[in-house]
């Protein structure tokens, strides 16, 4: 009886550790994607290069619930994350620009050194620039880069974290579709 | 004397790097203690110095200056990053066994080593008197 009592206790302990062992780190719990809430509205300056074309100052409010939205956060500091990502995302604009609006947020970054890493990879989807990192927090950010996936209309639909590679992103604005 | 001099001059500066920064009031990192950096490994927002946890503290020093309370900015965190972000998890729900399975896992352990270490029941009287009869009985 005592004998069994043990074999129980370690098949339980190690269940525990195998389920532990299974579960993805970069999966971290986003409460805006779970419950499908509104994406939190944000005012932002608009980095010098796309002024021309979406004004001084971006707001996400005026977007939200037109299209699908990829809301990227990335600093030229993120390195090398961001910057594999940046032609991933830079390619999927050109691709879908279209139907899906591709925003980045510069977070906690200077603003010579975001120019830079712009010039670098060419990116011309709009970028918004914050500094402090408020929105990020607004957004429940880990840190970056994060991207987050914004449906029709208008509610967090995922969250990615880390570095996004193209066969996740198309993944993604594919569930997206309108 | 030079060296007490140079000494005594590097003391205060020593003393100030105790505390926090002049800038944000001990409030805030009271605060900050019990919330999570959510960059981090094991540091609360009060330790780190990663650029979203200095931003917490600056949303918390603002938060009490608009007259929020602790409790109101705890709530903030939590609406956009979820219970995880509190350093220590709720006492209800889900979280409730982190506090209570340490107490079960003590009582559990107690439990066996009195169950091992107890002192063992005497034998019946009667039995130990057949032992020493036996004992006492010429081999055959």
């Amino acid at each position: 009886m005592r004998g069994w009592l043990w074999v129980l206790v370690v098949a339980f302990l190690a269940g525990l550790f195998w389920w532990g062992m299974q579960r993805n780190p970069r999966e971290l719990p986003s409460v805006l994607a779970k419950e499908r809430r509104p994406a939190p509205d944000f005012t932002l300056p608009l980095l010098p290069p796309y002024r021309a074309e979406w004004g001084e100052t971006f707001r996400l409010g005026d977007h939200l619930g037109k299209r699908p939205i990829v809301l990227s956060f990335w600093a030229s500091w993120c390195y090398p994350a961001c910057y594999e990502e940046a032609p991933v995302l830079e390619a999927a604009w050109r691709k879908h620009k279209d139907r899906v609006l591709f925003v980045g947020v510069n977070t906690q970054d200077k603003e010579p050194e975001a120019l830079r890493f712009i010039a670098q990879f060419g990116l011309t989807f709009p970028q918004v620039f914050d500094p402090r990192g408020r929105v990020g927090v607004d957004y429940g950010m880990y840190g970056v880069p994060e991207t987050f996936f914004i449906d029709g209309e208008g509610r967090v639909y995922a969250r990615r974290a880390g570095a996004i590679d193209e066969a996740t992103l198309e993944g993604y604005l594919k569930e997206l579709r309108p | 004397m030079r060296l007490l001099l140079l000494l005594l001059s590097l003391w205060p500066p020593a003393l100030a790097q105790e505390g926090p920064p002049p800038d944000l009031s001990p409030e805030v990192f009271r605060i900050a203690r019990e919330l999570r950096c959510p960059v981090c490994q094991g540091e609360s927002a009060a330790e780190s110095n990663s650029g979203v946890a200095v931003e917490m503290r600056r949303l918390i020093a603002e938060m009490l200056e608009e007259g929020k309370t602790a409790a109101e900015i705890k709530a903030f965190f939590v609406e956009r990053y979820g219970e995880w972000i509190l350093y220590e998890p709720p006492r209800r729900g889900v979280t409730l066994w982190v506090w209570v399975l340490p107490v079960v896992g003590l009582f559990l352990l107690g439990l066996g080593l009195f169950a091992y270490f107890r002192p063992r029941r005497p034998l019946p009287k009667e039995l130990l008197e057949e032992a020493e009869r036996r004992l006492k009985e010429p081999p055959a």
